[in-house]
């Protein structure tokens, strides 16, 4: 059991710069990228004078609590076991790319994410893709939906499929899309979305 | 970017892992489109417990942002339509709520949660002003004199985040999203000027579930849109024979209908509705009305008296309401018969 303990930190070590390393090739300096609105950003100066809304509640006027919190320094995660599994999405024969985790539930708790842009990968139009989990982790149901890449997901798109068991649809027409993948795991409360780019020849 | 041969190669062991992940399986629940929102599982609050939170000691929120939490607190407890739990913020309170870099959401979380019911407590965290995702810089709308649009409004994510901490999970959409407003527990929160980006009220399909988890708060309370309940009309007549031009007293109780897949809702009492009473002449197929029936200080009872002069047969009805979850119904058939003296010497009343 220890030895698979190990090989699960290990991997996920290795899983986590992988991600990083994906991460950083999506990222782009100074995006103006909204993940939730399709308005262009407007810049404001930040609030320098704050000045409360007063709500009928006496306990906005509260004092803070000044003792000292357990805790403050987050935990390392392991996927699959403290959070959602790592998703792989690859063609037949193709190298496998890490999704972007976005909103999850997990047993206890949970995280709410913005709309993603997702990991890219370039694939072939119509080709079957195959998303597999690290850890591996029985899935109980998945959902597709993509939009064109420079969308904002929160209107418009189409599914590529749904169904239970292992995640398998078709890439769409060729194009630039971002395709979010829905899944429910056999795990209490388990429920997370991944997001990949998909470059579509 | 791409997954070196050697990852795909712990593939197999990562599988026997499951196994150690396997004590944590539960059944997963199917929820249809435009359904009330999901539920973590997991145990509920007391009805109407309150909760109470603080802030995290060394991760306090702006004061901006401590006021808009404080808000999304007020809007869960003014628009829970439920006996869901209510939150309050006390210095001493049980559960922290935190702000800024060592928030421990997911790697592009926002915003994010733990519950421990019923007696564990919650946390919450939200990501600070200015956090670099991968997309851009995180921009929470009260921390602006003039909120930008791409911003997220901290009081309708605090909103999302008390939902959670209730019992909901995110609400499953239809495709086109054109249910969005149904719930403000969502899986993609929306940026300002997006429809949606400032709820400060649960939607139905929210409320729908806490009502079938928390209960009503009265019989009186209206049942959201998102549900559709079946109800139950029980019409009864006493007596049941009368003297021509004497009156009975005709009594009907309304009930959610005895469905399990209700929840708390099952067999609840329906008040200060509208219940119609019709009559007609044995024989014959035409209803007239009688009349609204009046509510009795009962939950779900509703009574009308009706003068007789010959034998009648009564049927209650309610009619699906437009502003509620409710499906409408028709009682059972009750017949009052009418006599004369000698009759009800051979035949007393009831």
């Amino acid at each position: 059991m220890s030895g698979s303990w190990f090989l699960i930190r290990r991997t996920t070590i290795v899983g986590m710069a992988v991600a990083m390393l994906t991460a950083g090739c999506t990222a782009v300096p100074g995006s103006t990228f909204d993940p939730g609105g399709a308005s262009p950003i407007i810049t404001s100066e930040p609030a320098t004078t704050a000045s409360p809304v007063v709500t009928a509640s006496a306990m906005a006027t509260a004092s803070p609590l000044v003792t000292q919190e357990p805790a403050m320094t987050p935990e390392p995660t392991i996927a699959g076991i403290d959070s959602p599994p790592e998703a792989l999405l690859a063609v037949e024969g193709g190298d496998p790319v890490m999704g972007q985790l976005g909103t999850s539930t997990w047993k206890n708790g949970g995280s709410d994410a913005p709309w993603l842009r997702g990991a890219p990968i370039t694939v072939g139009a119509g080709e079957p893709l195959t998303v597999t989990f690290l850890p591996g982790m029985d899935v109980a149901s998945w959902r597709t939906w993509y939009v064109p890449a420079a969308s904002d997901g929160q209107t418009g798109g189409a599914s590529l499929g749904e169904g239970v068991g292992q995640p398998t649809f078709q890439a769409p027409a060729a194009g630039s899309w971002t395709v979010n993948v829905t899944v429910t795991f056999h795990v209490e409360n388990g429920r997370a979305d991944y997001y990949w780019r998909l470059d579509v020849q | 970017m791409t997954i070196s041969s050697r990852f795909r190669r712990v593939l197999p062991l990562f599988a026997i892992t499951t196994v150690l992940v396997g004590a944590a399986i539960a059944p997963p629940v199917v929820v249809v489109a435009h359904a009330p929102d999901p539920e973590f599982s997991g145990a509920l609050w007391a009805q109407d417990e309150r909760l109470t939170f603080r802030w995290r000691a060394g991760a306090e929120p702006p004061a901006v942002m401590k006021t808009a939490i404080l808000n999304g607190a007020a809007d869960s407890n003014a628009t829970r339509a439920s006996r869901a739990a209510t939150f309050a913020y006390e210095a001493s309170g049980a559960s922290p709520i935190g702000y800024g870099l060592h928030a421990t959401c997911s790697v592009g979380g926002l915003a994010c949660f733990t519950r421990t019911a019923p007696s564990g407590g919650f946390t919450m965290w939200f990501r600070e002003q200015g956090h670099a995702f991968d997309w851009g810089s995180l921009r929470w709308c009260q921390m602006y004199s003039t909120a930008p649009n791409g911003c997220y409004d901290v009081q309708t994510v605090a909103l999302d985040e008390f939902g959670h901490v209730e019992i909901l999970d995110h609400h499953v959409n239809f495709g086109d999203k054109s249910d969005y407003l149904d719930a403000v527990v969502q899986t993609v929160s929306r940026t300002k000027p997006s429809a949606g980006w400032d709820m400060h009220t649960y939607g139905r399909c929210d409320t729908a579930t806490l009502q079938k988890r928390y209960d009503m708060q009265t019989w009186s309370a209206k049942y959201s849109t998102c549900l559709t309940l079946n109800t139950a009309l029980t019409l009864s007549a006493s007596p049941t024979t009368v003297l021509s031009g004497a009156s009975t007293r005709l009594t009907v109780v309304l009930k959610v209908a005895g469905a399990d897949a209700y929840g708390r809702l099952r067999d609840n009492p329906v008040s200060n509705r509208t219940v119609t009473l019709q009559r007609r002449v044995p024989g014959s197929t035409t209803w007239a009305t009688v009349g609204s029936m009046a509510a009795s200080a009962t939950g779900g009872t509703y009574a009308t008296s009706v003068t007789l002069v010959s034998r009648t047969e009564f049927r209650a009805v309610f009619s699906t309401p437009a502003v509620e979850g409710l499906v409408g119904s028709v009682s059972a058939i009750v017949t009052v018969g009418v006599c004369n003296r000698s009759c009800l010497l051979t035949q007393p009343m009831s």
